[in-house]
């Protein structure tokens, strides 16, 4: 009996054919193995041979009319592997796949398959790249050959390969083999009959080629070898998700339009970042940017300055796009101009629909007008960016508050309305004093300082919370007055929820902290003096993963002028006409669809001006939808699926801080309310990025290609498959998590 | 044309220089030097010699300096170097490469006993050790023919039908020290006699890879063709014999050299100057009335057989005089040739002057008395010279 | 990294035109030697090249008589012989004024070891000729046995417990010939490797390029982990980038880290160390003796 096998460099394939004799030898047999030797580096072909006879073996030909045949590498299987096979001879492939996928050009042979190398992989032979499948497909051809796996045990041990029988075992147990199509004959019956001399291919010819002398100049060219086929995985180009835009609410393409900022310029990043937001002047102000959260930067030398960056490009180029021209314009009402509800508005508009966005307060902007102090927000930002969006023919009504009734109408009257009437209830204390005067919601004294221009405060104010609002509210005491403001947050200055460099500013301003203390009461005399607060201990993490306050009875007085509350803010459901409810961003009449969703804090209650951008945008589009319009709805990415730090090749990126924003001196600034920030300096914040999971063409998979088969194509690469062996250097080395490996 | 009073060693420095001078108007000469007695005067000679368009490199082994020639053939230069003995065995595997890569370089061998133990005195064993190394072998005679071999082999080595280096060999000190009245061409005449090479297979500056991989059947080729080169190396060798009478004006010996053969009935066949004192022997025996003769090889490979198969026709007795030494075998010229004398003749084997001893005109009687004597081929005799 | 690789230079007219190790080779995929062949190629440019190969991989790559898989003129040597060869084919060119760069292109095995005569002699020649070794630590073509280039702890096919003495100084021997150029290359620093390359190549006498060029079947270690292999080296202090010219000057290219967390990470990325279980204690001990014998060197 004489078995052949084909192999790559690296499989194992002569120890593969090694086993095989030493299971024959194990049975009393004369056995006889070896290998070819050329120049076999790991990935190329090689073939490995085992006679078995009954009697002493002298023949020390290679094998070239096989009764057996094993193929290791499914990629080497063809007609000139098969070359030589006896009719009825055993097929051995290492394929995931059953016999029956091999029936129709294989039928003349009993094919057995196994998937020796999912095996092998599992028990961890080899490499990634290379997995040594030897140890393992010698299980599934004894199983085929019908020898028991009592003998195989023995043999691995006697060779010294006992951890690899647990492998071999697995193929003994999983190989699956179809007979032959025709009956199946033996060799010795094939020469007897000689019936079946015809279904067996013909063995390689014996005929030599030409062969250039030495001496003769002939300029070689490059064998024909096509390494190619060496691979078992293969690179691949893929866009993968940036941290940065998996975090952004707003649905912002963040690594796009600063790639493009650092790349092309402002009007490029612009035309990016107003693809998926109106607002990149304001957001590139007031975003908590939960982008630089994500940033993979982060940890390594601090997040690139996504922020800064985009009021850079939303300033030096503002983006003017153009409506669309709708096949049929649909009527949609907005409740509420806030940034949720101009967002919708814009996204609707700019589908060519017709749009009336319905505001109780005199002008647009919601809470960006009202709660926002203009030295974070100038209101010639806003006003440029609200503009825009009226610019696309969105109607603006406002200066009326709407009711139940009116809402239940506007239902009625248009094709579709979009509720964005945000968080108007606030939190309050239920403590003794509350109603003292001095006491007040933040929010209330910021709308007076917003809308009417000036507020007069005096003393020490006390403001409550640890909000942005309460930021808001403690940085403009400061400018309206108070010779002293305090804020009392019930936990500690690394849970506050305000954005980061807000409390930073708010300290170089003046504002003084107490933290771990509630308010448990109001002292005064008609008029609040004194705060009286209870120290608080930091217990468990709660659901939202933040320690849980624990008032204790340890007390103590603030003695204080003002008491502003910022303390948090609900959504006001008492707008929704009788029988309404909210569910997943829609209303629902009676538990049926209505016509109506919901969008910004009064959907979700996230409480920021980018939530209330994504929300509107997806809100806007699942209308449309409903409307029967092709539209891509914004849905928030998974931020699972973003590409975590440890993807990324930091050796690839020198240190380097991030640009941090330029700021007027506290003395100057505190005067008025001239905006305090004035951005970044210049675009290179923007050569700080990552570019996670985005190719940037940034030529080291090019370089580092061991052959050289990486060229450059118009904006990215192609890869020479025909020749990549698979190693898979352009994966690591990619900075960016930019390329992948796959199975071949 | 001078004569110069001069070793066999500065013969073969002389030609060298000719040679390499010659192709100045190509791309140039160069070759490799080590010192190793007796062969270090000619590279000593060679290193003080300025060469237009050439070099010598003081390498640090025999190894090197054939790899140094090898440098300079494949970039299109003429190469030369010179070894003897050790120095041949340790650079034996370039001595392969070279003829592999069909280069034709021109090596000068000092045959010289292989040690250790040392012993510095002319033996064949060193060159003939590298009988298979696919290089043409030349024995000389004499200083001339050290000279001339050297011109010769360059036009040998270099034609294009043959493509082969050319290791010219002479006895140590029995030639390499004794100097003799050498004629000495003019530069001009050896431009004539050797014009530029013109390498088909030099290294350029286009992709090519020489020696990269031969599998089975590219080496069964390759290897016929060396032997086909060795095959059409006859004819050449006559052709530049022919062309070297026209350049220089005088002869220079065939691939076997016979001495008083023609009616001779008993024959000693040799090598080198060993040949000079056959022939002393052969006067003698004819005086005695015995009809002896001679026959020098002096191409050893190609193996001039069908010559000596001619040569020796109906001679009765043969004596092959080997100065080397295949042990468990027997002289390496005799194992060679025992086949060729005529189907009747006594064939008989005599190893003499191993380890370089001198032999003289008696020890040539007594091996010729010895062969009168025998009724049929014996084994291999050890004829002992003494000092 | 924004900027791109060596200037974005690769497959442009700064390139060579055609690579000099070309695909259709039989290197074993994610061969350090091929990355640094790639490499090569781009320094080259537009100069001429011949190159001299002896008895190793690098040699067997080219594919059978008459294909090459390089597109250069390549001689092959005996394997002790590389550096004798070359000398001759530079002084052909230099006789016939020819620009022409003759280079060696060698492994360990024929440098550390078997051509250490021959790489000295052309070294004390001061031969025209650029000389790289690119040293896998191993003899890979015969199937990975020890060398003198093969690291401390390292199980080869002829050391199964570990090779049990230290690696040759090679740099410290050729620094020993004063040669004009003498210089250690990162295959993970690719602008201090082009500097070097080209510099090398535009030098004249004798110059001396080591690269450690991981190979990962000796190694036994992912195809794909090559280049941070050699960061690792370098980061850790193990492999020092540095630049000797005329056997005096020394220049620290790259100031390591020497991270004993990335020596250890080097260490278990591969497969050949795990015989002998690391002695990361006597490991540390030698990698700051040799630094502190460099620093002398440089004078710090």
């Amino acid at each position: 009996m004489e078995i052949r096998l084909h192999g790559r460099g690296g499989q194992g394939g002569v120890t593969c054919a090694k086993i095989l004799a030493a299971v024959y030898a194990r049975l009393g047999k004369s056995v006889q193995t070896f290998g070819d030797y050329a120049g076999e580096r790991s990935g190329a072909p090689v073939r490995a041979y085992t006679r078995v006879s009954d009697e002493p073996i002298t023949n020390r030909n290679k094998v070239y009319q096989p009764d057996h045949l094993l193929v290791l590498d499914l990629s080497l299987l063809g007609d000139d592997t098969v070359a030589g096979l006896a009719p009825g001879g055993t097929l051995l492939l290492n394929s995931p796949e059953g016999p029956e996928a091999f029936a129709a050009k294989f039928g003349a042979f009993r094919v057995a398959t196994v998937d020796a190398t999912g095996i092998a992989r599992k028990h961890r032979i080899g490499t990634r790249s290379v997995v040594i499948v030897n140890t393992t497909i010698a299980g599934a051809f004894v199983k085929a050959l019908g020898i028991g796996l009592g003998v195989l045990e023995e043999t691995y041990r006697g060779l010294g390969l006992s951890s690899n029988f647990q492998a071999a075992k697995d193929a003994y147990e999983s190989v699956r083999v179809a007979e032959a199509g025709s009956p199946a004959g033996t060799r010795r019956a094939v020469g007897a009959g000689g019936a079946m001399e015809g279904a067996r291919p013909a063995p390689p010819p014996a005929t030599a080629k030409e062969v250039v002398p030495l001496q003769e100049h002939v300029e070689g060219p490059t064998t024909g070898l096509r390494t190619g086929n060496w691979r078992t995985q293969t690179p691949r180009y893929v866009e993968n998700l940036a941290p940065c835009n998996a975090w952004c609410p707003a649905g912002n393409d963040v690594v796009g339009f600063v790639q493009a900022l650092g790349r092309d310029g402002e009007i490029a990043a612009s035309a990016v970042l107003g693809r998926s937001t109106p607002f990149g002047g304001v957001c590139g102000r007031v975003c908590p940017a939960p982008c630089m959260e994500g940033c993979n930067r982060r940890e390594y030398d601090g997040s690139v300055n996504i922020r800064g960056i985009e009021r850079w490009i939303a300033d030096k180029a503002p983006v003017a796009r153009l409506a669309a021209a709708a096949v049929k314009p649909k009527r949609v009402a907005v409740v509420g101009g806030g940034p949720a509800g101009l967002a919708a508005a814009w996204t609707l508009a700019l589908e060519g629909h017709r749009v009336a966005v319905l505001e109780g307060e005199p002008e647009l902007g919601g809470v960006l007008r009202t709660g926002i102090p203009t030295y974070r927000l100038p209101r010639e930002v806003l006003d440029r960016e609200v503009e825009a969006i009226l610019a696309l023919g969105v109607e603006a009504r406002c200066g009326q508050f709407l009711d139940r009734e009116s809402v239940a109408r506007l239902a009625a009257d248009y094709d579709a309305v979009v509720l964005a009437t945000g968080l108007q209830k606030l939190q309050s204390l239920d403590v003794p004093g509350a109603r003292l005067a001095g006491v007040e919601q933040g929010i209330h004294f910021l709308h007076r300082v917003n809308m009417r221009g000036k507020a007069v405060l005096s003393g020490h104010v006390v403001v409550l919370g640890g909000g942005n609002t309460a930021m808001d509210c403690a940085r403009s005491a400061l400018r309206c007055g108070a010779a002293r403001v305090t804020v009392v947050y019930r936990r500690t200055r690394a849970e506050m929820p305000a954005i980061p460099e807000e409390i930073e500013e708010a300290g170089h301003e003046g504002v003084e902290f107490v933290f771990q203390a509630a308010p448990i009461g109001f002292e005064g005399d008609g008029r609040v003096s004194a705060v009286e607060v209870a120290e608080v201990e930091m217990g468990p993490p709660d659901a939202s993963g933040r320690r849980r306050p624990v008032v204790t009875d340890r007390k103590r007085r603030i003695e204080c002028d003002w008491v502003l509350m910022a303390l948090g803010q609900s959504a006001d459901l008492g707008l929704l006409p009788a029988g309404w409810t909210i569910r997943d961003g829609r209303c629902f009449g009676d538990g049926r669809p209505l016509n109506v969703w919901a969008a910004g804090d009064l959907a979700t209650g996230d409480g920021t001006v980018t939530h209330a951008i994504g929300s509107g945008r997806r809100a806007a589009g699942l209308a449309l939808r409903e409307l029967g319009e092709a539209v891509e709805v914004f849905s928030r990415p998974d931020r699972a699926r973003a590409v975590p730090a440890t993807d990324i090749r930091l050796d690839h990126f020198a240190r380097a801080d991030a640009a941090r924003d330029i700021t007027v001196p506290p003395a100057v600034r505190l005067s008025g309310f001239a905006e305090v920030s004035a951005g970044i300096e210049g675009r290179t914040e923007a050569h700080r990025c990552f570019s996670c999971g985005h190719c940037t063409s940034c030529d080291t998979c090019l370089v580092y290609c061991p052959e050289g088969i990486i060229r450059r194509t118009k904006g990215g690469y192609d890869v020479d498959y025909s020749y990549c062996k698979g190693c898979g250097i352009c994966v690591t080395e990619c900075p960016r998590k930019a390329i992948e490996m796959s199975a071949s | 044309m001078t004569q110069e009073l001069i070793s066999a060693n500065h013969a073969a420095a002389v030609a060298a220089v000719l040679a390499g001078r010659a192709n100045r108007k190509a791309r140039g000469f160069g070759g490799g030097a080590y010192p190793i007695t007796p062969q270090t005067e000619c590279i000593e000679y060679l290193c003080k010699q300025t060469i237009e368009k050439g070099h010598i490199i003081r390498v640090e082994s025999e190894h090197s300096a054939m790899a140094a020639c090898m440098g300079f053939s494949l970039a299109g230069a003429r190469a030369f170097t010179a070894s003897s003995s050790n120095g041949l065995a340790y650079m034996t595997e370039n001595v392969f490469a070279a003829a592999f890569y069909r280069l034709p370089i021109v090596m000068m061998a000092v045959n010289r006993t292989l040690g250790p133990p040392w012993n510095i005195w002319v033996d064949h064993g060193d060159t003939l050790a590298l009988r298979d190394a696919g290089w043409i072998h030349l024995y000389c005679e004499d200083n001339q023919e050290v000279l001339d071999s050297i011109l010769l082999g360059y036009r040998l080595a270099e034609d294009r039908r043959v493509l082969l280096p050319v290791l010219v060999c002479q006895d140590a000190f029995v030639l390499s020290h004794t100097m003799m009245m050498t004629e000495v061409p003019p530069q001009e005449r050896v431009d004539a006699f050797l014009p530029p090479l013109d390498l088909p297979h030099r290294v350029t500056d286009r992709p090519r890879t020489v020696g990269g991989l031969d599998f089975p059947h590219e080496s069964e080729v390759h290897r016929r063709q060396q032997q086909e080169a060795m095959q059409a190396s006859f004819a050449v060798f006559e052709e530049c014999r022919e062309a070297f009478r026209a350049a220089f004006g005088r002869e220079t010996p065939e691939a076997i050299v016979p001495y008083r053969l023609d009616d001779a009935d008993v024959v000693l066949v040799s090598m080198g100057t060993t040949a000079s004192t056959v022939k002393a022997a052969v006067d003698e025996a004819r005086l005695r009335g015995v009809r002896a003769g001679g026959l020098r090889i002096r191409l050893f490979r190609p193996f001039p057989e069908e010559a000596i198969v001619r040569a020796l026709a109906g001679k009765k007795r043969v004596g092959i005089l080997d100065r080397d030494l295949c042990p468990g075998l027997g002289g390496i010229l005799w194992a060679e040739m025992r086949a060729l004398a005529g189907r009747d003749a006594v064939v008989q084997n005599y190893m003499v002057g191993l380890g370089g001893g001198d032999i003289r005109p008696i020890h040539v009687r007594q091996i010729l008395d010895d062969l009168l004597a025998r009724e049929k081929s014996g084994a291999p005799v050890f004829k002992e010279v003494g000092a | 990294m924004n900027e791109p690789a060596l200037g974005g230079m690769a497959q442009t007219a700064l390139d060579r035109a055609e690579p000099i190790l070309r695909c259709g080779n039989t290197n074993c995929g994610g061969c350090g030697m091929s990355v640094a062949l790639q490499m090569l190629g781009r320094a080259v440019g537009d100069r001429k090249v011949q190159i001299v190969i002896p008895a190793c991989c690098a040699i067997v790559t080219a594919g059978p008589f008459p294909f090459s898989a390089y597109g250069a003129p390549v001689v092959s040597s005996t394997f002790a012989s590389a550096a004798a060869l070359a000398s001759g084919m530079a002084h052909v060119a230099r006789l016939n004024g020819e620009p022409t760069r003759v280079l060696c292109w060698a492994g360990d095995g024929g440098t550390f070891d078997i051509g250490m005569a021959t790489v000295s002699a052309a070294a004390e020649r001061n031969e025209d000729v650029l000389y790289v070794c690119y040293d896998n630590e191993i003899y890979g073509n015969t199937g990975g046995q020890r060398s003198g280039a093969t690291p401390i702890g390292a199980v080869t096919s002829t050391t199964p417990l570990g090779k049990d003495v230290e690696k040759k100084d090679v740099i410290g021997i050729l620094a020993a010939h004063r040669v004009p150029y003498l210089a250690t290359v990162s295959l993970a620093h690719p602008d201090d490797l082009m500097r070097k390359m080209r510099f090398a190549l535009d030098e004249r006498g004798f110059r001396f390029l080591h690269i450690l060029a991981p190979c990962p079947t000796g190694w036994k270690s992912e195809p794909a982990d090559g280049i941070e292999l050699v960061r690792l080296a370098v980061r850790s202090g193990l492999y020092p980038v540095v630049e000797v010219f005329n056997g005096r000057r020394t220049v620290i290219n790259v100031k390591p880290e020497m991270s004993r967390p990335a020596l250890e990470k080097y260490v278990s990325l591969q497969g050949r160390f795990k015989e002998k279980g690391a002695d990361w204690d006597a490991a540390w001990e030698v990698i700051l003796r040799n630094w502190k014998d460099l620093e002398a060197r440089v004078g710090v």
